[in-house]
């Protein structure tokens, strides 16, 4: 659905992009991530066509955004990261306005639906002046699916959002992934939706795609996993442990474990296997999470602040 | 079309249906409602005959959709960026002339607003009708090319600077500039210099059309010159408004 390789490009005689590939196949989930001013926005645009590339190939469902722009930005619904909306129109007024730039009529019926699918019910009557930012926040993807497009591209969906609403964002975008023909651009400071939805990462700092691939691979590349902190009582057997599990250390009384990455079982099958082995868990605290660690691994290099937080 | 169409509809019902919108047409009738009684005052006092108070009207009323057309212009793009429903527009298959298109015709709307409201106060302040029929078609003949042109150049900055206050101040020093040699006076309008700044200022080719035609009587054939200006200013605006609108600032 989307290929680039090796893209560069620059605005006003600065280089922004110097060298991004990027590969979305159908029915993927694909999280981009990068500091800020790694050149995610500006590759979104030149994705669309909006921003003029200097070398390299893209190609966005099978067209190239420099001779076809207009086809491409037909097929791809887009959520921008500062998503404005003329505040004087109510959500489904603005919403048929801007299915008509598609050329394509919406009825009230539909309306409905889509905007009760990202959570906006009987507030959508009101103009959206009044809506609060996460309100918002829901109608700018309600308005990247008003088209039914093949490709979604997202620039922090869930900025804005309480936990309830991250979560049915999150199924609102694995369920249109589902549907097979469809692929999602995910561009997101925030892991945890990435851990939760991606199947395929990208991590992008400044203008160049640093590391790219299948999240659960490359956690394996680079050894990575879940870690966990155990409080357990008295000495536990530290000899037989279940397999995908490893022990890291042990400090003020606290176990310090790794779940390995690609482990079809969850954190509680472990915690059951243990018990099982005589560790009297009392308590369990999650830490970074593995998506973290590879994360501030690539980005670090370059941002000594970011080590020092690592 | 359909697409310029659907944006100069949007653009049309944001400016009469927002707050600022209606404040403006509020202050816009509030001027030629002022402008009126001062004028209709002179001619009771025969300060002014009838065909000089329909000019100075028709005039005022180019003046104020020129100023208008400024503000809104610069609005279009630079305005939507700020807001930030710019880029969810060109994230649309619509293509940047389509875009431009729409907010002129958005804008073309206004001026026929504009122009409506200002056809009853051209009525009183001509003596109930008299030399309002030429007032009428030399104002939407040369006025509506010099409005347009500057909303058109006030686009074109707007999408280049992508900001409202850098365009606006920019368009309305252009304006003021444009009507300088009208402020001046026509003693120094007619030396060499005014003469030479009136034939390249279609403000100005406009305005001396309604004196020629309203105070001198003087026939269409000869005001062929200052349709040409007029007509290449609107070309002009036009083909730089399109340049810019290609590539607008919108990051």
């Amino acid at each position: 659905m989307i290929s680039i390789e090796n893209l560069h490009l620059g605005i006003e005689r600065k280089e922004i992009l110097k060298g991004i590939d990027l590969h979305l196949e159908p029915g993927d989930i694909y999280g981009l991530l990068g500091p800020n001013g790694a050149g995610k926005s500006t590759t979104i645009f030149a994705l669309l066509g909006l921003r003029a590339r200097e070398s390299g190939q893209i190609s966005v469902l099978g067209h190239d955004p420099k001779s076809h722009a207009a086809q491409i930005r037909g097929a791809v619904g887009v959520m921008p990261e500062h998503a404005g909306f003329y505040e004087w129109m109510t959500a489904p007024a603005y919403l048929r306005w801007y299915g008509s730039l598609y050329r394509q009529a919406q009825t009230e019926k539909d309306l409905r639906i889509l905007l009760g699918k990202v959570g906006l019910g009987d507030e959508c009557r009101c103009t959206i002046g009044t809506y609060s930012r996460g309100m918002k926040q829901r109608l700018a993807v309600a308005r990247a699916l008003v088209t039914h497009p093949k490709l979604l591209i997202l620039d922090e969906p869930t900025n804005g959002l309480d936990p309830k609403g991250r979560r049915e964002m999150h199924d609102l975008l694995l369920e249109f992934a589902a549907e097979g023909n469809t692929g999602v651009l995910l561009c997101t400071h925030l892991l945890d939706d990435v851990d939760r939805m991606c199947d395929r990462i990208g991590i992008m700092d400044r203008g160049r795609t640093r590391i790219e691939g299948r999240l659960g691979e490359l956690l394996t590349e680079q050894g990575a996993g879940q870690y966990y902190r155990l409080r357990v009582e008295g000495a536990p057997y530290t000899a037989d442990l279940p397999m995908g599990l490893s022990l890291r250390d042990n400090q003020d009384g606290w176990w310090r474990v790794q779940l390995q990455p690609g482990n079809p079982n969850g954190p509680s099958f472990f915690w059951e296997e243990l018990w099982r082995r005589g560790w009297h868990i009392l308590e369990i605290r999650s830490e970074s999470s593995s998506l973290e660690d590879l994360y501030l691994n690539i980005t670090a290099s370059n941002h000594p602040h970011l080590q020092e937080a690592a | 079309m359909k697409s310029s169409w659907i944006i100069a509809t949007k653009e049309s019902t944001e400016i009469l249906r927002s707050q600022r919108g209606l404040m403006g047409l509020l202050i816009y009738s509030g001027l030629l409602s002022a402008f009126s009684l001062l004028l209709v005052s002179n001619t009771e006092l025969s300060l002014l005959d009838n065909a000089q108070v329909v000019y100075m009207m028709a005039g005022t009323v180019l003046s104020a959709g020129a100023l208008l057309a400024s503000i809104l212009g610069s609005d279009t793009y630079a305005g939507e960026k700020e807001r930030g429903t710019l880029v969810p527009l060109l994230c649309t298959p619509i293509d940047s002339t389509a875009l431009l298109t729409g907010k002129g015709l958005g804008m073309l709307i206004v001026w026929c607003i504009m122009f409506v409201t200002a056809t009853p106060y051209l009525w009183a302040v001509g003596a109930s009708g008299q030399n309002l029929g030429a007032a009428l078609v030399y104002l939407a003949l040369f006025g509506t090319p010099v409005v347009l042109g500057f909303g058109l150049l006030a686009m074109a900055l707007s999408a280049r600077t992508g900001s409202v206050l850098a365009s606006s101040l920019s368009i309305i020093t252009l304006l003021m500039l444009a009507a300088t040699p009208l402020l001046i006076g026509p003693g120094l309008r007619g030396t060499a210099i005014g003469r030479a700044m009136d034939a390249v200022n279609p403000f100005a080719g406009a305005l001396n059309t309604f004196d020629s035609v309203i105070i001198d009587s003087e026939p269409f054939s000869a005001q062929m010159a200052r349709l040409l200006l007029v007509a290449v200013w609107l070309i002009f605006c036009l083909m730089v408004a399109r340049r810019n609108a290609a590539h607008p600032n919108f990051q």
